[in-house]
C-alpha cells in the first residue's frame, strides 16, 4: 500500500483528535464498547450470591468493598448464546451510570480504544443482533467494528433492574452463613485494575500520535514512567494530545539522541568492545537517523582498534533524515577531543576523514523488510526497535540471533530490554548497560 | 539502498521521461517496497552489475505503455505489438543508463546488462525477497514507477 | 529583364542527406532496438538520406557493411547489443575499411568504452536520447 508523505499522515492525525475513549468487548462474538466515563472498574468473578425470583439476566449481587450491587448478564439480556467457557471467573465491567452502580458480565474483555467522535455513525435498525434502541452509534477502528452500547438506556432504570435483585437480598444477606456466600475470588484489585486501564490509554495514545510501542522491550520504563507522570499530573493522567504525549515520552530518549557521543559516553561504550580484535569488525546500525550516531562510532571504534577494517552498516527508513548523512558536516565548535583527530578542515565546514566515511554505509531501508547482513560484531540500535510494531520486533530479535557473533555486543537504547533476556549476558558500565550475545 | 544512489536514479527517471515525452511530469515521493515484484501490466529491466547487483525496473499498465510509446514514435499504437515493447524497453535503457552515468561520476562503477520486458500474467522477476526503491511519477499518460533494487557486495 | 533563373534561390537548401551532386548519403543502421532503428530511419530518411540496410547486432552489422561496401557512406553503431558490442563490430569494421564513417550511438556518456571507440577510430558520438537537430549535425560533420 503506498504511503501517505509525513505531511499527509500529521494533518491526519491533527484533524482526527481522540475525544472518546471506549472499553471493548465481546458478545457472542461480535465487538461492542462502552464509554470509559461510564466504567468504574474491570474485574474478575466467581462467586455471586444467586438471587431467586429475579429477572433472568441478574445473576445475582456482588460485594463491591461494602456495596451491595447487581450483577446482570449481558448476553442473557440481549438473549444471545452465552460463550462456554471452562473457568469458573467471569468477565465483569463494573458502570457507574447516573444514579447507581452495576457489574455487567460479558464474553471477553478486550482493550481501550481511543476514536474520533466525528467517526461514530448512528445505527442502523437491520444491523446487529441487539435492539436499536440500546445503542448510540457504531465506528471502526483498526479494521473492526464496535458498536456502543447506550449503557445508560438498557440499564440506568435503577427501579426496572434493581428493584427485583434488591428486593430479595435483605433474606440473602441475613445470616452468619450468607456472608461467606458472599465473598467471591476476584483475580485483580481494583486500583491495579484502573491502573491497568489508565496505562493502557497511555499506550493508546502514544501509537496514535509518536508510533511508539509498548512491549516487553520498554513496558518496564512505562510503569515507572506512569508514577512519575500521576504524581505530576494527578487525577487527569491521560493524554490529551500530540503534546502531552511527547512530554511524557521526553526522558525515553537515550543520552546524546541526535548529536555526537561525549568522549565520556564514547570510552564507556567502548569499554564493552574487544582491544584485540583483528581482521573484519562489522557493525550494524539501524535507526542512524542524520548519522550522529554512526559518526560516533566510527571513531570511538577506530580509536580503541585502530587496525581492524571496520565497516558499519547503518540503517534508516526516513529518507530525509538519511540523505544528509553521508555528507553530515561537524559545525559544533568541537564535539569532543575524541574526534579531532578524525576530523579534516573542508570549505563547508569540519568533515570526517576519508577512513572514516569509508568505513560507514548508509543505505535507505526498511529492517521490518529482508535484512541482508554479515556476521556482526556489534550491533546499535539505540531507541529504534521501540518505535516498531510488536509483532515485528520479535523478527528483528530472530534477525539478531542468527546473525550476531556469539559474544557479539549489543547496545539498545536505555530504557529498552532485548524480548529474550535469555540469549544475552548483561554487561555493565557506570551507568550505560550493553548486551553480551551467549 | 544505499543514500548515494538515491539521487542519480531520481534525476535520470525525470529527466528522461520528461525529455522524451515533452510533457508535465510530477515526482511523488520515494519509498520503499519489501519486494521487487512489478505490479501494474507491462515491465522493461535492465540489470546491473559491478560493485553491486541489482536492477532496475519500469512498471506501468498496458495502456500507460502504449500511450507513451505513441508519444514516443508520433503515432497511435493501440496494441502491445513488438514496437511498443521496444519503446518501453528503451526508455528503460536509457534512463538506467543516465543513471548510471551519473553514478560513475560520484565514484561508482556500475555495467548494465541488456534489457528486457515483461507483460501480462507471468510477472514473476525474481524468487528472492529484496527491498525495493520506487521512485513514482505520475504524466498525462498514467503512472510510471521506476524500481530499483540493489544490493552491495559485503 | 531579370527572369527568376537570375536570382539565386534562397528557399531552396540541399538537404543534409544529399551531397552535392544530388545523390543520397547511405546509411547502415546497427542497433538492437525496433525503437531507435525506427526513429534513426526516420529522422535521416527526412533529410534525404537512404537507410540501406538495418542489422539487430554488430555480427550481423559487419556482415552487411563486407556486402554493401563500397556502397555506404556511413554506420550508425549502437553500443550495447548482444552477440557482438558495437565497439568490437567497430573494431571488425575499421579492419576491413579503415575509412569506415562510423558513428557511435549510445545511452551511457562519457564512459570508458566512448574513449575506446574514438580511439578505435569512430568518428562520432551521440547520447540517447535522440533528437532530430543532435543526430543531424554529427552525422552531417561526419560526412563533410
Amino acid at each position: 500500500m503506498k504511503h501517505a508523505s509525513l505531511k499527509e499522515a500529521k494533518e491526519l492525525k491533527d484533524q482526527t483528535r481522540i475525544d472518546f475513549k471506549m472499553v471493548t468487548f465481546t458478545l457472542a462474538g461480535k465487538d461492542y464498547g462502552i464509554d470509559i466515563m461510564k466504567v468504574k472498574e474491570i474485574s474478575k468473578a466467581s462467586k455471586f450470591t444467586f438471587v431467586p425470583n429475579a429477572a433472568p439476566f441478574v445473576r445475582g449481587v456482588y460485594n463491591l468493598r461494602g456495596d451491595i450491587i447487581s450483577v446482570i448478564d449481558m448476553r442473557i439480556f440481549f438473549n444471545l448464546p452465552a460463550e462456554e467457557t471452562e473457568s469458573n471467573t467471569e468477565n465483569m465491567i463494573i458502570l457507574r451510570l447516573d444514579s447507581h452502580i452495576i457489574a455487567v458480565i460479558v464474553d471477553s474483555i478486550d482493550k481501550v480504544v481511543g476514536i474520533s467522535s466525528e467517526n461514530i455513525q448512528p445505527p442502523h435498525p437491520l444491523f446487529g443482533d441487539i435492539n436499536i434502541k440500546y445503542i448510540s452509534g457504531v465506528v471502526e477502528n483498526d479494521g473492526r467494528l464496535y458498536v456502543i452500547l447506550d449503557v445508560e438506556r438498557i440499564l440506568g432504570d435503577e427501579d426496572q433492574v434493581e428493584s427485583r435483585a434488591s428486593e430479595t437480598v435483605p433474606q440473602a444477606l441475613s445470616g452468619p452463613a450468607s456472608s461467606q456466600i458472599m465473598e467471591s475470588t476476584v483475580a485483580g484489585t481494583t486500583s491495579a485494575v484502573r491502573e491497568d486501564v489508565d496505562i493502557g490509554f497511555i499506550e493508546e495514545t502514544l501509537i496514535t500520535f509518536l508510533s511508539f510501542y509498548s512491549s516487553p522491550v520498554n513496558h518496564e520504563w512505562i510503569r515507572n514512567r506512569f508514577n512519575s507522570w500521576k504524581k505530576q499530573r494527578g487525577e487527569d493522567v491521560q493524554l490529551a494530545s500530540e503534546q502531552d504525549a511527547e512530554a511524557y515520552l521526553a526522558p525515553f530518549a537515550s543520552p546524546f539522541s541526535g548529536t555526537y557521543w561525549n568522549s565520556d559516553y564514547a570510552m564507556k561504550v567502548a569499554s564493552f568492545l574487544p582491544s584485540d580484535h583483528v581482521g573484519n569488525y562489522y557493525v550494524w546500525n539501524p535507526g542512524c537517523k542524520s548519522g550522529y550516531e554512526s559518526y560516533s562510532l566510527a571513531c570511538l571504534i577506530k580509536k580503541k582498534m585502530p587496525d581492524v577494517h571496520l565497516r558499519i552498516i547503518a540503517h534508516d527508513n526516513d529518507l530525509i533524515r538519511i540523505s544528509t548523512a553521508p555528507g553530515l558536516v561537524v559545525n559544533q565548535t568541537s564535539p569532543g577531543d575524541l574526534y579531532d583527530d578524525y576530523l579534516v578542515e573542508g570549505n563547508r565546514g569540519k568533515q570526517f576523514k576519508k577512513e572514516i566515511k569509508d568505513s560507514i554505509l548508509f543505505e535507505y531501508h526498511d529492517i521490518t523488510h529482508d535484512n541482508t547482513l554479515p556476521k556482526l560484531d556489534l550491533v546499535v540500535m539505540r531507541d529504534t526497535v521501540s518505535y516498531i510494531a510488536p509483532e515485528k520486533q520479535q523478527l528483528i530479535f530472530n534477525t539478531l540471533e542468527e546473525v550476531l557473533k556469539p559474544g557479539g555486543v549489543l547496545l539498545l537504547g536505555t530504557h529498552e530490554q532485548p524480548v529474550n533476556p535469555g540469549a544475552w549476558e548483561k554487561i555493565e558500565n557506570s551507568g550505560v548497560v550493553a548486551y553480551k550475545k551467549k | 539502498m544505499r543514500v548515494e544512489y538515491i539521487n542519480p536514479f531520481v534525476e535520470a527517471a525525470y529527466n528522461i521521461i520528461k525529455e522524451v515525452l515533452q510533457t508535465d511530469v510530477e515526482r511523488k515521493d520515494l519509498y520503499l517496497k519489501k519486494t521487487t515484484q512489478p505490479v501494474m501490466g507491462v515491465a522493461a529491466l535492465v540489470g546491473l552489475a559491478g560493485d553491486v547487483e541489482g536492477r532496475v525496473l519500469i512498471d506501468m499498465s498496458q495502456e500507460t505503455a502504449m500511450k507513451i510509446a505513441s508519444t514516443m514514435n508520433g503515432e497511435e499504437l493501440t496494441s502491445m505489438d513488438e514496437l511498443v515493447k521496444a519503446t518501453i524497453t528503451e526508455l528503460a535503457n536509457m534512463i538506467t543508463a543516465q543513471a548510471v552515468t551519473k553514478l560513475f561520476d560520484l565514484g561508482f562503477k556500475f555495467d548494465l546488462t541488456p534489457p528486457s520486458i515483461i507483460t501480462g500474467e507471468n510477472m514473476s522477476v525474481s524468487n528472492a525477497d529484496v527491498e525495493a526503491l520506487i521512485v513514482p511519477l505520475e504524466m498525462p499518460q498514467g503512472l510510471v514507477e521506476i524500481n530499483v533494487a540493489i544490493r552491495e557486495r559485503m | 529583364m531579370k527572369t527568376t533563373s537570375d536570382f539565386p534561390s534562397i528557399n531552396e537548401r540541399t538537404p543534409d542527406g544529399q551531397n552535392n551532386g544530388g545523390a543520397a548519403f547511405k546509411v547502415l543502421v546497427v542497433d538492437d532496438s525496433m525503437f531507435v532503428t525506427k526513429q534513426i530511419g526516420q529522422i535521416l530518411s527526412s533529410e534525404g538520406f537512404e537507410v540501406v540496410g538495418t542489422a539487430a547486432d554488430g555480427l550481423e552489422g559487419v556482415e552487411k557493411y563486407k556486402e554493401l561496401y563500397p556502397n555506404v557512406d556511413l554506420v550508425t553503431m549502437d553500443i550495447t547489443m548482444p552477440r557482438m558490442d558495437g565497439v568490437s563490430a567497430l573494431e571488425k569494421i575499421i579492419e576491413f575499411d579503415k575509412d569506415a564513417k562510423v558513428v557511435m550511438i549510445s545511452a551511457l556518456g562519457k564512459q570508458d568504452l566512448v574513449k575506446k571507440a574514438l580511439l578505435i577510430g569512430a568518428k562520432n558520438y551521440i547520447v540517447k536520447p535522440l533528437d532530430r537537430k543532435k543526430v543531424l549535425e554529427r552525422v552531417v560533420s561526419v560526412l563533410k
